[in-house]
Parts: C-alpha cells; sequence; structure tokens
C-alpha cells in the first residue's frame, strides 16, 4: 500500500510521466497534434487546455521528473537535481546568478508561490507601445480569474504572516510605504520554509501537482529527460522536432516528433536558444535580444532578539508600490532562505566578523528586492556555449538603490540595530540617519554586488509589429504558421512583480487563440 | 613581462568568475549530466583549506567545528557539475588567486603560505580590487560557504530547521483535484 503512487491511493489525478530509460535504445517515432517544449508554467498550462479540448498532446521536459516524495528540502540538493545547469547559470560578467527549473514542472517546482497579476501600467504600455491592445486588464481578466482559481490563489492569513513579514508590514506602515501579506497559490501550507526547494509535501500549486497531471489525466503523454534540438521545417511550418532522451546511464536515444502543431514552452533562455540554433522565426532580428530579469537584492536587518526570518511560509508579506513600475516603482518582499542562501545573498566579512554574521542570522529580518528593469540584455549562443549578456543599467541602478533605500528605511523604523546591504564586500548601514549618505556613496559597475535573477523574462518579444517582435498578439510566431510561443520570453516589457501568474494567463489566453484558429 | 601574463590570464577569465549560488558558471548552452569524475589537485585542496581557515574560522564559536565537516570534498563535488571548458576556466581563477601573491609582487610568496593575519589581508584587498579580483574572491567565499553549509548540522547549528516535514509526519495533499468541468 505504501509503495503505491499517493495519486492512486487518494483518487486523484495522477501524473504519469515516461522516463528516458523507459524508451528503447532505437529511440522513439511519435505523432501528436500538439508538441508542447517545456513543462513549466507556460508548458503545463498549454498543454491541460489543448487536452481539454481534445487534442493529442505531447510534452518533452528537458529535466528529470522528481517526485515530490523525493524532494529532501536541503537547498544544495535541490539546486542540483531541479535546477537549470545545478543552479549555476550566470550572466557572461559572472556576477549575475540567473535561476531557473530544470525539471517537470520547471521553475513552477522551485519558485516562493508568490502570485500578482500583471499591473495595469505594464499592459497599458504593452498596448501603447507594442500594440498590444487585445492584452488589456479586461480582456486579461477572465483569464487571470482562471488561473486564480485553479491554483488556489489568496492572500496569506494572519497564521502565514511569520514574524519576518510582521516586522516588514509594521515597518513599512511606519515609514509611509504600503504594505500587506503576500498572496500564494498553496494549499494549506504547512509552513516548512522550503519552497524553492520544492515542497515535499505538495501544497503549494505548482505545475507538478496541478496542471501535469490534470493533463495527463486527460491523456497527455509526457516524456521527462527528453531535450528538444532540431525542427525539420517546410515553408513556414515546422513538421517535425528531434530530441534526445538521455537515461540514467547518459545513454542518448532519438525521439522524433510528428505534430501539426509546435508550441515553444521552453523559458526565457532556452526558447530563444532554439530558435537561433534551428535558424527559424528570426526576420525582425529580435530573437534573444531585451532580455530582462527583475535583478534582485537580499538585504537583512539585523535585531537585537531572534526572528528565525526562514521560519514559515518562504514569502510572507510584501511592500512598496507596484502600481507605479514605470514610474521607479519597487517591490520588497519578505522571505530567507536556509544558510547556503544566505551566505551567498550578502557579504558578512571575512573571519571572526563573518562568524559573527552567520551566529547572528537568526536575529536577520531578511527581504529581497524586485523592480522593473529594461530589456537591455542578451540571450544567444556563442558555438555551443550559451551567454546572457546582461549588465545592470544605469537607470535600473537607480531603482535598485531606490529599493535598498526603502528596505533600510523599513527595518530602522522596524526596530534593527544595523542593516546589511548585498555588495561583494561587507558594507552595513550602523543607524537610520546614516542610510541615505551610505546609499548614495554605491555605484554601479561589475561584480560589485551579490545579484540573482528568479525571473527571466523577455527574448522573444510579442508585438502587432513583425518587423519589431518576434511573436504576433495572439502568440504565434510571426514568421511561422504553426509554432506558438506562450512562455516568460515573450513579455515586451519586464513586470517588476513575480511573473508566475501572468505566464499561466498568457498560456491559457493563447491557448484560446490557438483553439479559435483551429 | 610577469605583469603582462597576469593581465592577459585575467582578461581571459573575465566570462568565469560566476556569482551564482554554487557560483561556478556553466556557459554550456545546457550544462552536463550525470556529473564528470573529478579530483581536486593537492594545490586546489590547500587552497581551499588555507581560505577556509581564515575566512571561517569556527574555533570557540558556537558553529559547528569546521573540521568536522567535509567541505573540500563538498566543493569537489561542486567541481563535477560542470562542464569542462568551465572547469579550466575556473581552475586558471584559482591559480590566479593563489599565485597572485607572487605575480602582483606583493607578498613574494603565494597564498597557502602566507601568515594568517597575512592571508586575511590578502583576502580583503581582492574584495576592494579589481573587477576580476572581486569576483575570485566572491567565488571562493561562495564556494567555502556551499562546503560548509551544504551539512545539515552545520545550519542546525546556527538555529536553522534544515528538513522537518518527513521528522515532522506533515502528510502529502497529493495533487490537485480536476478543475470542475464549467472552472476550466
Ligand atoms: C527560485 C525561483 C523562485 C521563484 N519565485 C517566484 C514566485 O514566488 N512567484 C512567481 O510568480 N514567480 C517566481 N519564479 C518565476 C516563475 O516560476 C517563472 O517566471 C515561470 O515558471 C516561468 O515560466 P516558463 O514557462 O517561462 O518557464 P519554466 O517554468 O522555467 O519552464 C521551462 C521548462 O522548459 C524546459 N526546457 C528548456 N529547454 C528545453 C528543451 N530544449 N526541450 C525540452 N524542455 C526544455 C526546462 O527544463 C523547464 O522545465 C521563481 C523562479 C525561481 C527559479
Ligand atoms: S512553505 Fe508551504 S508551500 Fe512552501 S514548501 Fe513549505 S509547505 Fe510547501
Amino acid at each position: 500500500m505504501a509503495n503505491l503512487p499517493k495519486a492512486t491511493i487518494q483518487g486523484l489525478p495522477s501524473l504519469k510521466v515516461t522516463s528516458p530509460d523507459q524508451i528503447p535504445e532505437a529511440g522513439l517515432q511519435l505523432e501528436a497534434d500538439v508538441l508542447v517544449i517545456g513543462s513549466g508554467a507556460a508548458g503545463a498550462v498549454t498543454a491541460y487546455e489543448l487536452a481539454r479540448s481534445g487534442a493529442r498532446v505531447l510534452v518533452l521536459e528537458a529535466g528529470p521528473h522528481i517526485p515530490s516524495s523525493e524532494f529532501e528540502e536541503h537547498a544544495p540538493t535541490a539546486l542540483e537535481t531541479l535546477y537549470q545547469d545545478h543552479g549555476n547559470q550566470v550572466n557572461t560578467t559572472g556576477d549575475l546568478a540567473i535561476l531557473q527549473g530544470k525539471c517537470v514542472g520547471g521553475s513552477t517546482v522551485v519558485n516562493a508561490a508568490a502570485c500578482f497579476r500583471a499591473p495595469n501600467q505594464v499592459l497599458a504600455d504593452w498596448a501603447t507601445e507594442h500594440g498590444l491592445e487585445n492584452l488589456s486588464p479586461e480582456a486579461l481578466r477572465p483569464y487571470f480569474e482562471r488561473v486564480e482559481r485553479n491554483l488556489s490563489v489568496h492572500q496569506n492569513e494572519p497564521h502565514e504572516v511569520n514574524y519576518n513579514g510582521r516586522l516588514l508590514i509594521e515597518g513599512a506602515k511606519k515609514v509611509g510605504i504600503p504594505a500587506s501579506p503576500i498572496s500564494r497559490n498553496i494549499r494549506d501550507c504547512a509552513l516548512t520554509g522550503h519552497c524553492v526547494s520544492g515542497c515535499k509535501t505538495d501544497r503549494k500549486q505548482s505545475m507538478l501537482v496541478t496542471y501535469l497531471p490534470w493533463a495527463s489525466e486527460l491523456g497527455a503523454t509526457i516524456l521527462s529527460g527528453t531535450r528538444a534540438e532540431s525542427f525539420d521545417v517546410s515553408g513556414r511550418r515546422v513538421t517535425a522536432v528531434r530530441a534526445v532522451a538521455t537515461d540514467a546511464a547518459g545513454k542518448e536515444k532519438p525521439v522524433q516528433v510528428r505534430a501539426g502543431l509546435v508550441v515553444v514552452a521552453a523559458g526565457a533562455v532556452q526558447t530563444p536558444l532554439l530558435f537561433q540554433r534551428n535558424k527559424i522565426g528570426n526576420s525582425s532580428g529580435q530573437i534573444g535580444l531585451n532580455f530582462a530579469c527583475h535583478p534582485s537584492l537580499a538585504v537583512f536587518g539585523e535585531h537585537e532578539n531572534d526572528i528565525y526570518a526562514w521560519v514559515g511560509a518562504t514569502l510572507s508579506a510584501q511592500a512598496g508600490d507596484i502600481e507605479n513600475p514605470l514610474r521607479g516603482g519597487y517591490l520588497l518582499e519578505a522571505g530567507m532562505v536556509g544558510p547556503v542562501i544566505t551566505s551567498a545573498w550578502i557579504d558578512g566579512g571575512v573571519g571572526s566578523e563573518f562568524v559573527e554574521f552567520m551566529q547572528n542570522s537568526k536575529k536577520f529580518q531578511a527581504a529581497v528586492t524586485l523592480i522593473h528593469d529594461h530589456n537591455v540584455g542578451r540571450v544567444y549562443l556563442d558555438g555551443d556555449r550559451k551567454r546572457i549578456d546582461y549588465d545592470l543599467d544605469d537607470r535600473d541602478f537607480e531603482s535598485m538603490r531606490e529599493a535598498l533605500r526603502g528596505t533600510a528605511r523599513i527595518y530602522f523604523a522596524a526596530g534593527a540595530r544595523r542593516v546589511y546591504l548585498p555588495t561583494t564586500r561587507k558594507t552595513t548601514i550602523e543607524s537610520a540617519d546614516q542610510v541615505d549618505s551610505v546609499i548614495n556613496g554605491l555605484q554601479n559597475g561589475k561584480h560589485r554586488y551579490r545579484i540573482t535573477s528568479y525571473h527571466p523574462q523577455g527574448t522573444m518579444r510579442m508585438g502587432a509589429d513583425a518587423t519589431k517582435s518576434v511573436v504576433g498578439p495572439n502568440g504565434l510566431c510571426h514568421d511561422l504558421d504553426n509554432v506558438y510561443v506562450p512562455d516568460a520570453s515573450l513579455f515586451p516589457s519586464s513586470l517588476l512583480v513575480n511573473p508566475q501568474i501572468t505566464v499561466y494567463t498568457m498560456a491559457s489566453y493563447i491557448s484560446d487563440q490557438i483553439l479559435a484558429r483551429a | 613581462m610577469r605583469t603582462k601574463l597576469y593581465r592577459r590570464s585575467f582578461t581571459k577569465l573575465t566570462v568565469l568568475t560566476g556569482a551564482s549560488v554554487l557560483v561556478v558558471p556553466a556557459c554550456r548552452d545546457d550544462a552536463v549530466t550525470p556529473p564528470n569524475e573529478l579530483t581536486l589537485t593537492s594545490d586546489e585542496r590547500d587552497l581551499f583549506e588555507r581560505f577556509a581557515e581564515v575566512f571561517l574560522p569556527t574555533d570557540g564559536s558556537s558553529l559547528k567545528p569546521r573540521a568536522e565537516v567535509p567541505v573540500v570534498d563538498n566543493i569537489e563535488h561542486a567541481f563535477t557539475l560542470m562542464d569542462a571548458p568551465t572547469l579550466e576556466q575556473v581552475r586558471i581563477g584559482l591559480k590566479l588567486f593563489d599565485y597572485g601573491a607572487v605575480l602582483i609582487g606583493l607578498h613574494f610568496a603565494r597564498f597557502v603560505h602566507l601568515s594568517a593575519q597575512r592571508r586575511l589581508d590578502y583576502i580583503k584587498r581582492w574584495e576592494d580590487g579589481l573587477e576580476i579580483q572581486r569576483g575570485i574572491s566572491t567565488v571562493l567565499k561562495k564556494l567555502v560557504c556551499y562546503g560548509y553549509w551544504k551539512d545539515i548540522e552545520a545550519g542546525r547549528a546556527i538555529g536553522y530547521q534544515g528538513p522537518v516535514s518527513k521528522a515532522g509526519g506533515i502528510a502529502s495533499l497529493g495533487n490537485a483535484p480536476m478543475p470542475s468541468a464549467t472552472n476550466g
């Protein structure tokens, strides 16, 4: 009994995944109505929505299928097994970590569950600057509502806001910055604080426990460890996709899929690389350009008493002005992960001062910053090596400074005795009246800050003008008749807020567009 | 002559001084799996030991004694997750750090042979140095932290709860029920 899959025991939809070990050595030749590349936020939603309409759907996922029962609630293990490049993906300069999931369920398996709709100001900008009048808040509302309902999105209840979250809200209110509990896609959260290592008990409503089992239940076939590599092209159509399944012994097996429709949902880094490698879809010259990533900084505030910021919901509360991303608005999210991440986020000095810093980490109030960054980056192939060129733009550095200033003011108002900034050499602010002078002294530059991106976006820009964008307003590639892109790569500009809900929403919307055109 | 060599190697290195969580940039289109077989050289082991000794001196603190954690073995494991070109570049970075003390003529001895105080001062100079020096010193710090706090008990010593669900008997909720037909 104990060995039966949990879904069978409970009579819930079950996720059936074919692993590379189950594929014969000679490989596979398959046919489908719809081939979906990538099983993350966009791929899973599209697979379900199209399977629901009766289509024969096949999903190829490059990463492994790791059932939640095998999650170890240990960040180093999670990075190694669930993340792209084992957690080591960085920009060309090497001073920005770019995190993405690489597993069945994609980044949704390791994300922190924060839920926001795209701000109206961003959608208005997409309409005026990119001709996307179809994506007005009113037009998208039913799609937002649908995914939020399906994923049990709701604002954290009082018991889900830990001490760290309460300090953020109290401090923010004192200095006049709007703040509230954050919304998350969870059911009955057990408050373990392990979202970024995967939710072991299936409370986070990631694609692994929602849209993928639902698609599977409706007949969709899902292949893990199988990486799409090349396209057979005839005129304006992709007729087949060739992939490689790599089994546990490292043996590579060819998988070929003929499909009427191809949906590329490999995420904002891998989707453009796939198009570039196959030299298709790029008459605009825009593929891989316009990369943005919400460069994020962590800030710690040391208090007299213990806070244990890592206990409870991974993200509990938010502060900032999310309605004005285009006017320098920033977002702060209360949260902290274990010591590997703590010591990676902030430089606590060297020698005895570093030891003291780590001993004191339970006294830290902690939050991460998000900004609406400009699309200044580029993803491309340099031989067979991927490159992600992205250095902090001076305009974005100003927004970051504003976010740091806001965070430090909130922390001191909440009672912190010291604030640690995320510079590559230990920098502290010792009192509220030093906030401006210390932060004004920070300069933009390479290898000056410990920066992480959790939200790559923008490399397959959506827009009405085929000379300036890659994907049309309905998600169809301008240059191709049967290839759609529904993932985070299509955002014409960055959101400021965490993107998962907007990705699910766009994928639902594009699925409807596909069905309307079928 | 020495300065030229130093500059050339540094320029070559600009792409490599990763700042990710494990810090080691994997630049191939898609990272290697399964992991490479790899052994750190004795110079590399020495460098990490000597670096950790002054960067993370656990003696006399409430931290788990560093000697009880396989820090360097854990770093070696992190290295197995890199592809060959990246690994080569990272190794150049480590050499530059170790021999930088000789090359830029500050100490006329490798980092690993300096006294503890001089090693500390050396790390601090690199933190404040050129872009590439800041990058390499950050890489070393992050790798040592990774190697040390990979140990679950090292986390518990500073009050971090570590894994909880299994020990706490928290039940799985299983997959979510299908949305109703009308809901979508
Ligand atoms: C640590 C972390 C925390 C985050 N926290 C939040 C949060 O709190 N709230 C929020 O809104 N967002 C969060 N995000 C971001 C959010 O999860 C992503 O924006 C979203 O999942 C992007 O969806 P996607 O479909 O574009 O890509 P992904 O979800 O990343 O899915 C892409 C999938 O494609 C697969 N793939 C790539 N190449 C190929 C190929 N050639 N063949 C087959 N498969 C391929 C990948 O392995 C991956 O599984 C977080 C992300 C991370 C990494
Ligand atoms: S905090 Fe809640 S949603 Fe996140 S991993 Fe723990 S139980 Fe799951």
